[in-house]
């Protein structure tokens, strides 16, 4: 198949042009499909984006479970869980990251941008890769919170909108981390996500109600993003306030899409065309 | 398979060995490694104690104060985190054939590892100096003697050693320099927190206290909270059964990696 010499066209494919929206959506299709085929080949990414998770939740649950039980009054696993499911969206993005940073240095983004193909192609193959990604953790994480005792008591459009939130902090993320990847190509920003990860997971309702946080760190602790992510889906399973913490997620999400979606591209450009 | 050229350079193992390890050591300075290692320390010192404090913090701490039960976790999850970054040394010097190369040169077969392992003992030392002065930060203070704070350090030390044999063998034999280093967060945490560095034994659920009590974590633990002693008459004696079980699985875990630190470079180099 690599023998044969290409005709300058394909011919007999679609007749899509590289900037029509039939091109488009096929291409990110091949695109996403290549993502989640590097995902699957690698055992290791997904014992460790599955495994740990879940033996971390299991931790957290009997460790902290009782006490959280005792300062709530509900089942630590409504808090334990989101949080979890936001920390294995975090350190799955991680993948995504490399791939970028290892595809930026091997050239692979420079063969990309020199085929015919729609040039939002790329970055919407990665996004649509990380969305289902993130959806199938998500759907793991909750089926052993459900072992643990987690109930969705608020009916079936909350419940979808729970398995909503995380992907869409992880999009969130994913995008503040690649473009930094894109700009500035090394490993150690992978390393660098481990004590972001585990401040944020420190730092959050998930963890422990807040207050139990001293007061001085109470604001930051109530307002960081895994944080409103949580009480977004601690409204959406057992209920409670939803409407401010669910504008908090959208407020972080839009935020971040906006300062990061301009440099993502232009990043995404200029590691294709340079090198 | 001899060689019979003329001269072959006899260059001194020990100064291949600096040469080795000071590759490593200058350059983390420069490439954030060092600043990275700081950043982790103080982490691991703000996300065991802010949320944990007063959740448990109570008259059932042998301790006195939580600050004090609490330090020598937060020194281990600090030197796990510098130690372990051996493993993407590891694996990115696998990666780009310096290994190899290394081992076309005269050289002695162990001398790149010793170096790794030489630049994490490196790496180590400022993570335990960083997670000691968070320490003194929060309130915690040594209670005993000198003799007792140089046990306590050598301790923690050592088992940063037996931690980057772990993390060479993992990270020559990945291949994936990235692949490895970013999942040791949950490791860590999961180790942590099923330990009795984060509460006393008889917080845990019953059916779980066997495996807490005994992991090796928990071990090291009882004999870091021994040589730190407490204000309060509650600490534990240092005893000779308590820091020999801690001694005992250091250097079990090194008895074990070493051989297959070496299995493992011999094959993948």
């Amino acid at each position: 198949m690599a023998s044969h010499i290409a005709p300058p066209r394909a011919a007999g494919t679609s007749a899509a042009t590289e900037d029509s929206l039939s091109g488009l959506l096929s291409q990110t299709a091949v695109l996403t499909r290549r993502s989640l085929i590097l995902l699957v080949r690698n055992p290791m990414t997904i014992v460790f984006a599955l495994l740990l998770p879940v033996l971390f939740l299991l931790t957290i649950d009997v460790v902290l479970g009782n006490s959280v039980e005792i300062a709530t009054g509900e089942k630590a696993i409504y808090r334990s869980a989101p949080l979890v499911t936001l920390v294995a969206a975090m350190l799955g993005s991680a993948v995504g990251m490399v791939g970028i940073i290892d595809e930026q240095l091997d050239g692979f983004l420079n063969r990309l941008w020199v085929l015919p193909l729609h040039r939002g192609a790329g970055l919407l193959g990665r996004l649509f890769a990380e969305v289902i990604r993130l959806t199938a953790t998500t759907l793991v994480i909750l089926g052993v919170a459900i072992i643990l005792g987690f109930r969705f008591q608020q009916g079936p459009v909350a419940a979808l909108l729970w398995l909503a939130v995380p992907v869409i902090f992880g999009v969130a993320f994913a995008i503040a981390v690649n473009t930094a990847a894109l700009y500035w190509p090394k490993a150690l920003l992978v390393d660098a996500i481990q004590p972001l990860a585990g401040l944020g997971l420190a730092l959050c309702v998930g963890l422990v109600p807040l207050d139990l946080y001293p007061n001085w760190i109470q604001p930051v602790v109530r307002y960081q993003p895994m944080s409103v992510a949580v009480e977004t889906m601690l409204g959406l399973s057992v209920g409670g306030p939803l409407a401010l913490p669910m504008l908090g997620t959208l407020a972080w999400f839009v935020g971040i899409v906006a300062v990061c979606l301009l440099p993502l591209i232009l990043g995404y450009r200029r590691a294709s065309t340079i090198g | 398979m001899t060689i019979s050229t003329a001269h072959r350079p006899a260059p001194a193992t020990v100064q291949q060995w600096w040469v080795l390890s000071s590759r490593l050591i200058c350059s983390s300075i420069r490439n954030g490694e060092v600043a990275l290692c700081i950043v982790t320390s103080v982490v691991a010192t703000a996300g065991f104690y802010i949320p944990l404090n007063e959740l448990i913090e109570g008259p059932g701490l042998p301790t006195g104060s939580y600050a004090q039960y609490l330090l020598p976790l937060i020194t281990l999850v600090a030197i796990a985190f510098a130690s372990i970054a051996t493993a993407f040394r590891a694996a990115t010097d696998s990666v780009q054939g310096i290994n190899r190369r290394l081992k076309a040169l005269p050289i002695a077969p162990l001398t790149p590892l010793l170096a790794r392992i030489t630049a994490s003992f490196y790496r180590c030392a400022i993570a335990l100096a960083v997670a000691l002065a968070c320490g003194y930060a929060i309130g915690f203070r040594f209670h005993r003697g000198p003799l007792e704070i140089l046990a306590f350090c050598l301790l923690v030390l050592l088992t940063g050693i037996a931690l980057s044999f772990i993390g060479d063998v993992i990270g020559t034999s990945s291949r994936n320099p990235a692949a490895t280093s970013q999942w040791l967060l949950l490791p860590v945490m999961i180790f942590g927190y099923l330990s009795v560095g984060i509460q006393p034994l008889q917080r845990f659920p019953e059916w779980i206290q066997p495996i807490v009590s005994n992991q090796p974590i928990s071990r090291i633990v009882y004999a870091l909270q021994a040589l730190a002693g407490s204000a309060s008459p509650g600490a534990s004696p240092v005893t000779w059964s308590v820091i020999g079980t801690a001694l005992a699985w250091i250097f079990s875990l090194i008895a074990l990696t070493v051989p297959l630190a070496l299995l493992v470079y011999r094959r993948r180099v």
